[in-house]
């Protein structure tokens, strides 16, 4: 009994921390852990088009007849349709030349009354409007200017009416002005040396939260609401106006231009003008990966991908980009042992996959069957069990993750500890959450079947400690000095005088399996 | 119609409440096929709760209270009206989803009935009827909309930061546990005397519920009502004084939610009660708890099924015996192929991961070979009766292990890991000296519960 004092941990105080990340790197040692992004490869960019978008305003009006019909009958192709008498009445009265406005082109007034009347037919709500009181298209298309305007105008540089067609100025930011990186795959770039932040314009208030320090936090934070509720305040107000029938009740499609969104939970419907479609949100990925490889400021990363999340579910967009945001989310929140965000994040991706869409279903399904022994629900285990196809149990991830399984449930921790040194992609981030407290139990096991003793050394082994005095120092935590004694040749530990000694600190691991716990 | 209300007022005559259940039947009876259909033509929308109103009135031998009638009348109209959609329904005019929601507004109406219009207790069969229909209606509108995906944006979803895969899967059945647990509350919290007390309906609608639960992959929820009748225990009449049918079911579903804890000494215990209460000839539900009672007892008490006792159940037979072979056996190659090879089966009856513990036995019965190979000690002076070799050589039970799993090389380490096993879980008694390379077993019980 010489140097092991337990002077590096008083004794009665229980070091809970997760032993795995005491030391620079146990888990990964041997592991190609990557840094982020594990394999995903980047969407080819969408097809630059700011027609693109499938929102019925954006179609190039088509500058047909003059007569009063015009717009109707556009609507109507292939389905006749009887056009009640008021809204001849409305479209009449908007064509009137006492209610011109020079400031309204005879094109944006013409996609206006197309949409209004054609959003009309859609809910079915042609007869029950008063199109009489109806304002005329050329006072919503105003209102929609101003709206736009206010709600922009510190975020972002964009913001032109969408609907003046001939002097439609494209987006500032295009997909080609970030430098096209999707060749290479992230990780092949860790370590981001490139400038590439600095052609990122943050928002204004976001240069004044990195600026200014000196404003308190608080204040800070109440400006911010402040700002947050007038938009939303506005934008309600929009909503209310353009949309003047209740809003139709499939998914709204976005027209929102700025990158980056504080998430906020939605107490009322998505406005459209505050929800960015997908065009939009490939940027935002873009960015955010970039952002993430230069500053990994976790925080804010998380905050930005849960809007990105919420964005796309407003709008019911479930395809292969779908998939890549919330597999990058997924792998982020697991680097940072986030595992509140993670398991949303992979509840999602079961049945975003499940629908046959591409991603990296073996990586991910891995990663559940690692999730579920940390959570230690069986009920999971078993419906991933149920979920797997006999190919996709020999995959190499796969098969990883049930060997650990079983490895677990018949107490062969040998083969366990073999098999964590031993984890593809980014599991050994969900290992870590529970080797511990398997350490805990193999330790149970050794002291009740090895008499008298067995060296150090094989604990080290058997454990996959990195080192001799990891495992002395996972011993003496938990209050094992007296069972380590040095033999000049090797130090043994004491099995024999061990007398159940890590069964309580064991049995409370296992109690306490905190899933919910989010940063 | 009006012979559904000869059978209405037979019922009220004899007070029996699953003759009235009887009337609430959204299938036509074997004896009277087109039955719906001449409900739903008797009369119209107009006029319905007139002539419902009239057809009590004038088939009723005893009188009843006026509230009651119209409690009565209004829940035939609603009757009346699911009728309606499941004809449709079966001419291909409606869909399950309405035939759900009629029927989710006869059981509203109902359970008005019980608290606004005084119905009475011999009446609740009605809610079992009510309530057992709710629930499949609720299971096949699900499929229905499944199948044709898409159509079920549902307002609030829109509101949401990710999808919820489960509301778009089971959306009906989760809105129907809502209703069914109005009704558990509505024979809860009844307190009328014992003999005139809806709580005689708290079993029935329990299983219902527990049912509900297993389906919505949400079993543990059923812990909750159990709770809450345990918390109620004392004004309860006892299980024991409920329909064996009913104590059946509710059984074998404790006995499930145990096993599904790992909790399979008290699993075990409510399985049994299930297994010997079973009617005799319902030849499925004894293999349902069969299914659950085999792994229980091999992990309780470590008993493998006889060929006696599975012999009427062919499935199960495919089920457990390749697998208890091999445990006898200590064969542990061949358990991991049979485990392999009903893993399907065993996942999805939910058995799996107990039955892959039944590795361990076959490990001890393997050992124990080794042990019982190893013959006696020589007798030595003053013993008379011969002992057994008990410092058996670990590179003896490595051979064994190779050996058991078809050959492959098993490193020492290994093979000492899973000897602590043994030993940490009592399976064996002993303990591995491994400065000697020896295993040193107990003289008295080496493997317990197994005579050496």
């Amino acid at each position: 009994m010489s140097s092991w004092s337990s002077a590096q941990h008083p004794p009665g105080v229980a070091p809970q921390a997760a032993y795995a990340y005491q030391h620079t790197t146990p888990a990964f040692i041997p592991v190609q852990v990557r840094q982020s992004f594990g394999s995903y490869v980047a969407p080819p960019p969408p097809p630059y088009n700011p027609y693109a978008s499938s929102s019925p305003q954006s179609q190039p009006a088509t500058p047909t007849t003059s007569t009063s019909q015009a717009a109707p009958v556009d609507q109507s192709k292939g389905t006749k349709t009887e056009w009640p008498e008021s809204v001849r009445r409305y479209v009449q009265r908007s064509f009137h030349p006492e209610n011109d406005d020079p400031s309204v082109s005879r094109a944006e007034l013409e996609a206006k009354l197309k949409d209004t009347i054609g959003s009309a037919k859609e809910n079915n709500s042609l007869y029950t409007i008063d199109w009489d009181k109806m304002p005329l298209p050329q006072a919503l298309v105003r209102a929609d200017r101003e709206a736009q305007l206010k709600l922009h105008h510190r975020a972002a540089p964009i913001t032109q009416p969408i609907y003046t067609d001939d002097s439609f100025n494209p987006r500032k930011r295009k997909s080609n002005d970030f430098p096209n990186d999707s060749s290479a795959p992230p990780w092949h770039s860790t370590n981001a040396g490139r400038s590439l932040e600095d052609r990122i314009s943050y928002s204004p208030e976001k240069r004044a939260a990195l600026d200014d320090p000196k404003s308190s936090k608080f204040q800070k934070e109440a400006n911010k609401r402040k700002r947050r509720f007038e938009n939303e305040y506005k934008a309600a107000n929009v909503a209310s106006l353009s949309l003047n029938p209740p809003p139709p009740s499939g998914p709204i499609v976005g027209t929102s231009e700025v990158l980056e969104k504080k998430y906020l939970r939605l107490t009322a419907p998505p406005v459209p003008s505050n929800v960015r479609p997908e065009r939009v949100l490939r940027q935002t990925l873009e960015l955010l990966k970039k952002k993430w490889k230069k500053e990994g400021n976790y925080s804010y990363i998380c905050d930005q991908f849960k809007s990105m999340r919420q964005d796309l579910t407003v709008q019911r967009i479930k395809n292969d980009f779908t998939v890549s945001v919330y597999e990058i989310h997924a792998r982020i929140a697991l680097e940072k042992g986030d595992i509140g965000e993670y398991n949303q994040c992979q509840t999602q991706l079961r049945s975003l996959y499940a629908m046959g869409l591409k991603g990296n279903p073996i990586e991910f399904k891995a990663y559940r069957i690692l999730y579920f022994i940390h959570t230690a629900n069986r009920t999971g285990l078993n419906d991933t069990l149920a979920d797997l196809t006999a190919a996709e149990k020999e995959e190499r991830p796969i098969k990883h993750a049930l060997d650990v399984r079983s490895a677990l449930a018949l107490g062969n921790y040998h083969k366990f500890f073999q098999l964590y040194l031993d984890t593809p992609n980014m599991g050994a981030y969900l290992m870590d959450m529970f080797v511990a407290r398997e350490r805990l139990a193999a330790l149970c096991n050794i002291c009740k079947g090895y008499k008298p003793d067995v060296k150090l050394r094989f604990i080290t082994e058997e454990l996959g400690f990195e080192s001799d005095a990891d495992a002395a120092q996972f011993i003496i935590d938990y209050q094992g000095q007296h069972l380590l004694e040095d033999r000049t040749e090797y130090i043994a530990f004491l099995t024999g005088k061990a007398n159940g000694l890590f069964e309580n600190s064991r049995a409370a691991a296992f109690q306490k399996v905190d899933i919910k716990g989010q940063i | 119609m009006n012979e559904l209300f000869k059978g209405f007022a037979k019922a009220h005559a004899e007070q029996n409440g699953y003759l009235l259940a009887a009337t609430l039947s959204p299938v036509s009876p074997a004896d009277h096929p087109q039955r719906l259909r001449s409900v739903w033509k008797s009369s119209n929308a107009h006029s319905i709760k007139g002539d419902i109103k009239h057809w009590i009135k004038s088939n009723a031998s005893r009188s009843l209270d006026h509230e009651e009638i119209k409690g009565w009348v209004e829940v035939y109209a609603a009757y009346w009206n699911a009728v309606g959609d499941i004809i449709a329904g079966e001419d291909g005019k409606s869909t399950w989803t309405k035939v759900y929601e009629s029927w989710k507004e006869l059981t509203s109406v109902l359970i008005r009935g019980y608290n606004n219009f005084g119905f009475e207790a011999w009446t609740i069969p009605c809610l079992y009827m009510v309530g057992k229909y709710l629930r499949l209606f609720a299971i096949k509108s699900d499929t229905e909309r499944s199948r044709n995906l898409g159509d079920n944006s549902a307002g609030a979803s829109l509101m949401q930061d990710d999808f919820d895969p489960e509301t778009e899967k089971q959306g009906q059945l989760r809105d129907c546990e809502q209703h069914l647990k109005r009704i558990f509350t509505l024979c809860l919290n009844d307190r009328a005397p014992l003999e005139e007390s809806r709580k005689w309906g708290i079993y029935f609608i329990i299983n219902l519920l527990f049912k509900t639960y297993f389906k919505l992959n949400s079993a543990s929820l059923s812990r909750t009502i159990l709770k809450t009748l345990s918390a109620y225990k004392g004004d309860m009449p006892p299980l024991s004084a409920f329909p064996k049918s009913q104590r059946v079911t509710f059984k074998f579903y404790e006995g499930v939610l145990f096993f599904l804890e790992e909790n399979y000494v008290e699993a075990e215990k409510h399985l049994t009660e299930a297994w010997e209460l079973c009617h005799k000839d319902a030849k499925p539900n004894l293999e349902r708890i069969l299914t659950y009672l085999i792994p229980c007892r091999l992990l309780t008490s470590h008993v493998l099924p006889t060929k006696a006792l599975l012999e009427p159940f062919p499935r199960l037979q495919k089920l457990f015996l390749p697998l208890a072979q091999c445990i006898r056996k200590g064969d542990l190659r061949a358990f991991d192929l049979a485990l392999q090879e009903g893993e399907d089966e065993f996942v999805k009856r939910r058995i799996y991961l107990t039955l892959e513990r039944g590795r361990d036995i076959a490990l001890r019965n393997l050992l124990r070979k080794v042990f019982v190979a190893g013959g006696f000690d020589e007798l030595k002076e003053g013993e008379t009766t011969p002992v057994r070799r008990t410092r058996v050589p670990v590179a003896e039970f490595r051979a064994a292990i190779c050996m058991g799993s078809g050959g492959e090389l098993i490193d020492t380490d290994e093979v000492e890991c899973l000897l602590a096993n043994m030993i940490y879980k009592d399976l064996m008694k002993g303990y591995i000296a491994r400065e000697r390379g020896i295993v040193v077993l107990s003289k008295k019980g080496a493997f317990p519960g197994t005579g050496v």
